[in-house]
Order: C-alpha cells, then structure tokens, then sequence
C-alpha cells in the first residue's frame, strides 16, 4: 500500500511549482517513483535500448514520448519486469524490480501494448481472477470490480468474454486490471491507441483521479498533443536514448508545441518535404 | 438531390456482356492460379492433393467395380452417397474459409439478382477437387449398380443430380449459416475440426475392422433400408431400382432426389437475399455476441465455492474455465480424452486388448501438464506480474496439476475399469491402477518440468498449427523426451510388477495399487518442486518464448 505520509509530501510538491524542480527528478526527500541506470537491450545486431537513465519523480503524470521503435515498449517490459535487460538496474518506488521482485512487482501496475489477455474470461472473471492472483481478499476484489467495471462504463459488459471486446473496451479492461491492487506506480504502453474518444476521455478521467491522490502514472505514446494536455512531466526518447528528461515546460522550452521541441531534439526538423512535391494540389495538372 | 442516370457517351457498345456464370468460373480460375502462383509450397500441396484424391477416387471406384453384381452392394453404395453427403453438409462449418469465391458477402456491393447469381454460384461451385471426387465416386456407384439400358438411362440423370444436390447443400449450409461462420463462434468451431478429424480417423477404422469380418456387410442393410429414401443416395438407389425394373420405386427415388436440389437452392436463394439486402453480417454478429450469465449464479460460482482459497482456486478455475471456453485447449483435451479412451476400449472390443492398455489414458492426459504456460499465451505475463518468488510459482503450477487432476483422476480410474469389466480381468485391475497413477504423477511432474524449461508457443489461429514456426524441435523433443522420462521415472514401479509376475506372487500383487498412488503422488510433487524455482528464475524468458507468433 501507498504510504501517505510520502504521498502528502509529493502532493504538496506538485502543487507548489512545477518549473522549479529540477531536469532531474523531483527535489524530494521520498525516492524517486522510477529511477532507470544504464539501461541496454540488444536483439540480435539491433540495439534496441542503448544506455538509458531515467529519474521518474512520484505523483505525476509522467509521458515517455518517441517515435515508433525509439524503444519506448522495450524499455517499459524491462522496467516492469516483463524483459530481461542486458545491463542496468530498474528500481520502483525504491525496490530493484529484478533483485527484490516481492516488494517491486506488488507496487506496479501494467497495461501492456501488443500482448494479450485471458480473453476466454469475461470482463468481471478476468479482474476477479487478477485481483486474487494479486493476494487480495476475494470479496474485496469483488467490490473493487464491481467500482471499476462501473466507472470505466463496462459494468454493461462485464458479462461477456473479452474476446468479444473491442479495441477501447480491451484497454479499458486491461487498465482496470492494473489498478486494481491499487498499484504505487502504473506503467501505461500506448494506452490511447485505436481507442474512440469517449473510452479515451474516460481512461483519462480515471487516470487523472489516479494521479491526483499521489499516484504515478507513466505512459508511453507518439502522439505528442496527447502528452502535452496530459503530462505535467515528460521523457524524451529516439533511438534508444533518452535525449531529455523534466518537466513539461523546460522540456518544451521556447518552442511553440512539444511537437515542435521534439522534431528539434531529434533532429528531423530540415526534412521538410515541401519544395520537392510543388506540383501536387490545385492550378497546373 | 437526384443523379441522372446516364449512360457514359464514350462507354464501348457491347451487344451481349458475358453471362455471370462465365465471370465466375474465370474468376474461380484466376483466384485459384493465382494462389498457386504465390508460394510453390502451396503449389505442391494443391498438386498433392489433387493427385491423391484422384488415386483415392480411382481406388474407390474399382472397389465399386468390383462389387458389381454382389448382394449388398446397393447397401453400401447408398451408405456410402449418404456418408458423403453428410460429408459436404458439415464441410462449410468446420472449413469456412474453403472458398472466397463463394462469400457471398464479398458480392454484396455488386447488383445482382439472386436467380441468375445463384446459377451462377452453383455451377462454379462444380469446379474443384471435392466436386470432382464427388463425381467420380457416383460414376462408380452408377457403374456398380446399373444393368440393362434402364439402368444406364436412369444413371445419367442420377449422377448429375447426385452431385449437384451435394455442392447446393453445402452451400445451403454455408450461405445459412453465414453469421455464425463470420462470428467469433463460428472460428471457435472451426478450430475443433482438427478434432472432428482426429476422432474420426479411429471411428473409421474401428468401422472398417467391424466390416471385414465375415458377414459384415449384412449389418449394414437396415441402415441402408432407410437412406435409400434419402437424398442424394436415393438417385443411385433409383439405379438399381430400375435396373431390377421396379420403375415406380426408381421414378420415386429420383424425385426425391430432384425435389431436395431444388429446396436446397430455394433455401440457398432466401439466404443470400437476405444476407445482400440485409445490414452486414460483421457488425450485426458483433453486436449479437452473447453475454454470460452472472456467474455467481451459474455452475462457475457453486464450483469456485468448492475450491480452495487463494491462488490455488483461483487458478484451478481458470484453467477449469479455459479447458471448455478456449476452443485450442478444448480441442487438445477433447482428443486426449477421446484418445485415452478409444485405444485400450476398442482393442478390449475386439478381444485383441489387455488392461495394461488402459495406461494409455494417463499417458495421454499427462501431455496436457506440457507447455502449461504455452497455453496461455502472450497472456501469460499477467501471471509472470503476479509470480515473485519459487512458493507464487508452486502455487501456480500445483494449481494447474489439480485443475488437471481433478478430470484425470476419476477418468483414469474410469477408463481402467471399463477395460477390466470388458475383458473380464479383475485380477489386474490393482495394479493397472497403480501403473496408471504412477504414469501419471511421472507426466506431471516432467510436464511441470518442461513447462519451465521448454515453453513454446501456440498459435491461436489455424486448427492444425500447435506450434508457432521454429519452434517445432522444442514442442516435440520436450514431449517425446519428457514422455520417455516418464516411463524411466515408473521403472521402478514397473519392475515391482514385473517381478511380482515372474516369481508367481499372485496374492501380493494388489499391493501396486498404493503404492504406484504413493510412488505417483511423490514424484508429482517432487517434479513441481523442481520446476517452481526454474519457473520464478525465468519468467521473461518463458514469457518470450510462448509470445512468439
């Protein structure tokens, strides 16, 4: 369980000023939600993680943003103990995900990209099966299903197998699955991809509500407004790298949009197609 | 706002387009050469195929001429037209994706009219192998039943018919059962017809022994009594009718024949205009998905109130759950049970068996304990999140051997002693119950084994795919090892029984009984023991592994 008097403190840093924390990690007396050293996974010949450090402060909603392949979900399995790094260390909420699983894996949440669930379980057997393997209490889990299934506008669903759930609905199952321990920190890959908008502006809302109580959220995503109306701190990742770390404001600096901050820090911005396809749109066939 | 229907000015003036039928049939072709053409692999299965269905035609044919003349060869004739059509009825359910030529789905935005379409439909519908073998085997019929030119008269006539009620049924079928086939359910079910066939095989062949015992035949003639009136096998019975010149009875038979193709296109027709002219099928399945009913109320709630608390409950029920929910693993179980049950009983049934053969069902079963995290999919990382230590991960895996344990158990001692009371040999019982038990501990326990150390992959798509690509060494080397490491672990046990034989200590021999159970119970838990740690220390690695596609 979350200690609340760390979270009070947290709560109350993140009120005070948010430019004023530093580029790394939030100035604060509790560890760090995440801290990430020297991170490295190779597949084959291709290095798909090349030394990254990250110091993830508590009680904000943190984006790892990248385009794809930057490494973004390969990082995320590593740091929440789904893929084995090559070299590095991974703590979470101050416990070694791989050396001290038993206190690091019951403070995580995951949502994971790509994987798959127990879809032959219907919404509400899937959480009542994760929450118990969890080691809560069944009739507790019951009521925390029920509260979930509810917000999250599946309670109408809850009765038929996941497999028949659409795209939104399997995102919003899987997230309900992740917070239902009420986890420290929730690691969220690609929460909001082929989600309509209504299941996003709900997974939104309960995310917010999450954080807001002292939570921390860190999601992966390449969609850089979405980042930028949800975050109030970001990393930044291409190639393998991290190529900037901090709060959303000194991250973004001068620039216009995080958009545009980004394309500079990875250095795409002179390749503007424009002058090469003059002939394409109105006047001269 | 209204569009004027003009024709374009530049348009080319064709007297006559070419009828849909021949679209279609150009279409079926290029379809098929094209799929050729993509990969030679697929190529040589085609010819393959092709090939073998012609020598198996061929085959059958001769065996059909050679029952010319014979006394029940209108028996089995009208048996075998009747097991053939029955053959293209379940077809479409079980192999939906056959033919794309065929979705009428696929033709919803063309404006068609479903009379011409449906001709259309039917005749290239003809083109294939299964029409060709269909068709070969009814000129075999006719051969074998028509004397006399009345005969032969009615045989040209019966032949065409027989096949086209074939192809019109199948596709009666299909067309009628379109939401189904597109919806999750219909592939669950298409994932079972690896099953179908499986199972089938040892019925045919338990048939086929029956039969050529002497007199077999003669046990088909009541059968053959009333399908003879069924079409399409009615159409060939009309052969030998007018052959032996009851022309009443032949003009009946070939009626009825006529009158099943022509209700079997009639339905064809309703469905396929209610499928164009209706919303389409995909969303409408979508929607109609059922919902569960609350589970508390249902058998899933009084049976998790009997099983333990914790993980271990939670656990076994899913996998419980799963083993009828998941149509991969229902289909593996199903024919394990099938399996275990249809060696030692149908060797007991022709007297040619032993009790010892009953083993087989434990053996069989035990696989199941094998690539235990295969079956789970990429999923399996909700378990990885939740396993921490080696105790989370004994937990998990005792809780799968006895969601396992909890259907073999009472199978295994039912097998044996169907066996027993079939072959009426009490005295073996005890210890083919011992052996059974100890086998089965030994699967266990190498099956926990291997799932640590040799998980793969399942893909969940194809019915005949239970290893992803690459993977084939590891699937069958951890099986076959583990299966011989089984039997090494039972050694002592099957000394024991051995040795007991040879000195001729009939009085101590039910002695086996506990302790294979103990000998069982033991290596069991021994081999969970082992596995548990292994599996904790590799969780990425498993995870990978069986995430595989």
């Amino acid at each position: 369980m979350p200690d609340q008097a760390a979270h009070q403190a947290t709560e109350a840093l993140s009120t005070s000023e948010v430019s004023e924390v530093s580029a790394v990690g939030g100035a604060s007396q509790a560890p760090p939600a995440v801290l990430v050293q020297d991170l490295w996974k190779r597949f084959g010949d291709q290095v798909a993680v090349s030394g990254v450090d990250l110091t993830l402060p508590a009680g904000r909603f943190i984006g790892l943003v990248g385009p794809n392949g930057a490494g973004k979900t390969t990082t995320l399995s590593m740091v929440t103990g789904l893929l084995r790094p090559d070299k590095g260390r991974v703590e979470v909420a101050g416990h070694d995900v791989w050396r001290d699983p038993v206190e690091a894996k019951s403070r995580i949440g995951v949502l994971p990209e790509g994987l798959r669930l127990f879809e032959r379980l219907s919404g509400r057997e899937l959480l009542a099966y994760n929450g118990r393997l969890r080691g809560l209490p069944g009739g507790e889990v019951d009521k925390r299903a029920a509260q979930l299934l509810d917000v999250l506008d599946l309670a109408g669903a809850q009765h038929k197998l996941v497999v028949d759930y659409s795209t939104g609905m399997r995102k919003k199952i899987g997230l309900a699955a992740a917070l239902l321990h009420n986890p420290e920190v929730l690691f969220l890959d690609e929460p909001f991809e082929g989600v309509d908008p209504v299941s996003a502006q709900t997974i939104r809302g309960v995310l917010e509500r999450y954080t807001a109580s002292g939570a921390t959220v860190v999601f992966s995503s390449h969609v850089m407004e979405l980042v930028e109306s949800l975050c109030d701190w970001v990393a930044v990742m291409a190639a393998g790298r991290i190529r900037a770390q901090g709060p959303l404001a000194e991250v973004r600096g001068d620039a216009p949009s995080l958009q545009q901050a980004f394309l500079e820090l990875v250095g795409a911005n002179g390749r503007d197609a424009g002058q090469s396809l003059d002939w394409l749109g109105g006047g001269a066939r | 706002m209204t569009i004027p229907v003009t024709t374009p000015v530049n348009a080319p003036v064709s007297p006559r387009s070419p009828s849909l039928t021949t679209v279609f049939i150009r279409l079926k072709l290029s379809l098929l050469a094209n799929g050729l053409r993509q990969s030679s692999g697929r190529t040589a299965v085609f010819i393959t195929s092709l090939v073998l269905t012609v020598l198996f035609a061929a085959g059958l044919m001769l065996g059909l001429l050679v029952l010319r003349g014979h006394g029940h060869a209108l028996s089995l004739v009208v048996l075998l037209i009747g097991l053939l059509a029955l053959g293209w009825a379940t077809m479409p359910l079980f192999f939906p994706s056959g033919d794309e030529t065929l979705d009428p789905t696929r033709l919803v935005m063309l404006p068609l009219r479903p009379r011409p379409l449906v001709r259309a439909l039917l005749v290239t519908s003809l083109v294939g192998i299964g029409p060709l073998f269909t068709l070969c085997l009814a000129v075999g019929c006719a051969v074998a039943l028509a004397h006399g030119a009345a005969g032969v008269l009615v045989s040209v006539v019966a032949v065409p018919l027989t096949l086209l009620v074939c192809v019109a049924l199948a596709r009666a079928v299909a067309a009628g059962n379109i939401r189904l086939l597109t919806s999750r359910k219909g592939r669950d079910l298409a994932v079972l017809s690896g099953l179908v066939i499986a199972v089938g095989i040892q019925l045919v062949n338990f048939g086929t022994q029956r039969l050529t015992e002497a007199g077999g035949l003669a046990a088909l003639d009541p059968a053959a009594q009333i399908v003879q009136w069924l079409p399409p096998a009615s159409a060939l019975a009309a052969v030998d009718a007018a052959s032996k010149g009851a022309y009443a009875t032949a003009a009946v038979q070939l009626a009825l024949s006529g009158a099943a193709l022509a209700g079997c296109l009639w339905l064809w027709q309703g469905s396929l205009t209610k499928l164009m002219t209706s919303p389409d099928g995909s969303t409408l399945a979508a929607a109609a998905e059922p919902t569960r009913k609350d589970p508390a109320a249902g058998r899933g709630g009084r049976l998790h109130a009997l099983l333990p608390d914790g993980r271990t409950g939670t656990v076994m029920q899913r996998s419980l759950r799963y083993v009828w929910r998941d149509p991969k693993t229902k289909a593996a179980w199903t024919t394990s049970l099938a399996i275990g049950l249809i060696v030692p009983l149908f060797n007991a049934l022709q007297g040619t068996g032993s009790v010892y053969l009953a083993c087989f069902a434990a053996g069989m079963l035990g696989v199941q304990m094998y690539n235990q995290f295969g079956q789970d999919t990429s999923a399996f990382w909700m378990v990885a999140l939740t396993i921490s230590s080696p105790r989370d991960a004994y937990e998990e895996l005792r809780a799968r051997a006895l969601a396992l344990l909890l259907v073999t158990l009472p199978y295994t001692v039912f097998v044996v002693v169907l066996t027993a009371a079939l072959l009426g040999d009490w005295a073996v019982l005890p210890e083919v119950l011992g052996l059974s038990l100890a086998l089965l501990g030994a699967m266990l326990a190498t099956g926990a084994v291997a799932s640590a150390r040799f998980p793969y992959s399942i893909p969940q798509d194809s019915a005949y795919k239970n290893v992803a690509p690459g993977q084939g060494a590891i699937a069958w080397m951890s099986i076959l090892g583990g299966m011989v490491a089984g039997m090494l672990l039972c050694a002592p046990l099957i000394a024991a029984a051995i040795w007991l034989h040879a000195t001729g200590a009939e009085g101590a021999r039910w002695l086996l009984l506990p302790a294979g159970a103990a000998y069982g119970a033991l290596i069991g838990w021994a081999g969970l023991r082992l596995a548990a740690p292994q599996t904790a220390k590799r969780l990425p690695e498993i995870l990978t592994a069986v995430s595989k596609v």
